[in-house]
């Protein structure tokens, strides 16, 4: 019979795919480590010469990429701290104090709709409120207040920050929703049987058991705002100056507007290696966690 | 005296006018993107603003009809639906090969993982050596290059995700119907689809929405011929005359068709975070 047991189902069924993916993914990548080992800028001459390490030594040597990793470092850090801090105190009040069930799904999806739209959309959308003739400041100069530079040098990170913020909330929301609603009930009546206090209840029994939904969500929300140059392509393209440029944005502009495809392809591969190593570096302490049984 | 009267409760109060706070913050930028909308270009910047258009209009709508922003949103239906149809069944296919062959050389672990790391690698990362694929061959500006290059991107989500419902069908059921007669396709026809019915639309439209909202992938391979709409938006910021209300009004019609899934699937997107 030929019940699972066929040499080749499995080739067919999977190889359309794995077709494509070495063909889209796979190959330009390999392409890429040749042409980051060159000096190939089609702008400047259409050679290729070898120059081995050159281009990601170079790298680490520029100062543009190491200033746009310190805003990462603001931007992914803190402004997801942000998002998670609040994304997990709102799901938590929703669920002690919005006892209506028709009330709590309303809320949810309110607090979801920012997270369906595209980014560009949602950039799009701030950028009508905190352009410098923006709305926020036409209500600022109504009220006799002085308007504020939303997008100007010391605050544009901020600005696309809070954008950012505004967008993803909903998913640690969503996320910290779910898992503090499947926390066994009779776990919290015992406690307030034994009369522990609501802090005590928080810190023994809900932290815990939230620890794991709260990092996936911090994760998840960590490689998106690593990956994703688009708010700041709408909002800032990077400025003013290089106030809001972020790595991926920066590598952005050396691949597509200076064309140094070598130097670019560089970067390209450390991103790619960048995000891998700080997932399996949270991988393993998610494990390291896991073993101190909260599930 | 007044012993019976429930005090003053702070906390709670707080915490209402906190949600209260984060309602309001969420929906403004929307109310205001709709509110513009609706106004004249020359409305949309006062003072004091104008928190209900005076004048209503649909002049902008009516623009997004004849202009060639109606040509990017077309674009962009025809691309998210002709990927996301071929990301889910070749993802059913390639899901399939996982969950009832997971030993071979293909479909082992391992193979499963290289596929995620598709996944994390930031986008710029791979868009710079696939541009130059697609240059090289003649492909930018053309329906083909975006269409495959979104279902190489999303094939990792819909295996992932779709693994997990083929996984909960009981093998005895494909074993009974091929022995009964039935071809692979009828088998699958017969026995999975009807099972994996609910997660194979949650996915669809989780897909759909994905691509229907990509920015960076669209913009690199768009041209004159072919453009998504959320590259076709950056343009209208260039020129002397921004027109704010066509922005805005093109902002909410991008956003319908997401927000009307997350309506109707509501459930399932919730339970596929989770998956």
């Amino acid at each position: 019979m030929k019940l699972f047991t066929t040499r080749t189902q499995h080739i067919w069924l999977f190889g359309p795919t794995q077709l494509i993916i070495v063909c889209v993914v796979i190959f330009p990548l390999i392409w890429a480590i040749y042409i980051s080992l060159t000096d190939y800028s089609p702008v400047v001459s259409p050679a290729k010469n070898f120059v081995g390490l050159k281009n990601f030594i170079q790298v680490f040597k520029d100062d543009r990429f190491i200033d746009s990793l310190g805003r990462m470092a603001i931007y992914s850090g803190f402004g997801v701290a942000i998002q998670v801090v609040l994304g997990t105190a709102l799901a938590l009040a929703f669920v002690k104090y919005i006892k209506s069930g028709l009330m709590r799904a309303a809320l949810i999806i309110i607090s979801l709709l920012p997270m369906m739209m595209a980014e560009v959309v949602a950039a799009q959308m701030w950028y009508l409120l905190v352009s410098a003739a923006g709305t926020f400041n036409n209500i600022l100069i109504s009220l006799r207040l002085k308007p504020i530079e939303w997008l100007g040098k010391d605050m544009a990170l901020g600005t696309v920050m809070l954008a950012d913020i505004w967008q993803w909330t909903g998913l640690t929301l969503l996320i910290v929703f779910a898992a503090r609603i499947s926390v066994p009930e009779d776990l919290y009546e015992s406690a307030e049987l034994d009369g522990a206090s609501e802090w005590l209840i928080l810190r023994k029994i809900t932290l815990p058991y939230l620890a794991t939904p709260v990092a996936i969500a911090a994760l998840l929300r960590f490689m998106d705002s690593y990956k994703y140059l688009d708010k700041v392509f709408i909002m800032t393209y990077g400025g003013p100056g290089t106030a809001t440029e972020l790595p991926t944005f920066y590598a952005y502009l050396v691949g597509f507007s200076y064309f140094k495809i070598g130097y670019a392809a560089a970067m390209s591969w450390i991103f790619g290696i960048g995000a891998v190593l700080a997932m399996l570096i949270f991988w393993q302490l998610m494990k390291g966690k896991r073993t101190g049984g909260t599930r | 005296m007044n012993a019976v009267k429930k005090k003053f409760d702070w906390g709670k109060t707080l915490v209402f006018t906190g949600i209260g706070a984060y309602t309001v913050f969420v929906l403004f930028p929307i109310y205001w993107a709709l509110n513009s909308s609706f106004k004249d270009v020359n409305d949309v910047y006062t003072i004091p603003p104008k928190f209900v258009p005076s004048e209503p209009t649909l002049s902008a709508y009516e623009w997004l009809l004849k202009s060639s922003a109606r040509g990017a949103f077309l674009d962009s239906l025809i691309v998210s639906s002709i990927a996301t149809g071929l990301a889910v069944f070749l993802g059913l296919l390639a899901s399939y090969a996982f969950s009832r062959y997971p030993g071979r050389k293909l479909t082992s672990e391992g193979s499963f993982f290289n596929l995620l790391v598709v996944r994390m690698f930031p986008p710029i990362a791979f868009l710079l050596p696939i541009y130059w694929m697609w240059k090289y061959l003649g492909l930018i500006d053309t329906h083909f290059a975006l269409i495959i290059t979104y279902v190489a991107f999303n094939l990792p989500l819909t295996v992932w995700i779709l693994r997990n419902f083929v996984d909960e069908v009981p093998r005895s059921l494909e074993e009974a119907s091929y022995l009964d007669g039935y071809s692979f396709w009828q088998t699958m026809r017969r026995t999975m689809l009807p099972l994996i019915s609910a997660g194979l639309a949650a996915t669809i439209a989780l897909c759909w929405i994905f691509i229907w909202n990509e920015f960076l992938i669209g913009y690199l391979l768009s041209g004159k011929e072919v453009i998504t709409y959320p590259a076709y938006l950056p343009s209208l910021r260039r020129g002397m005359r921004i027109m704010w209300n066509q922005i805005a009004a093109i902002s909410i019609l991008a956003s319908i068709p997401s927000v009307l899934i997350l309506f109707f699937f509501r459930k399932y997107i919730i339970r596929l975070y989770f998956k």
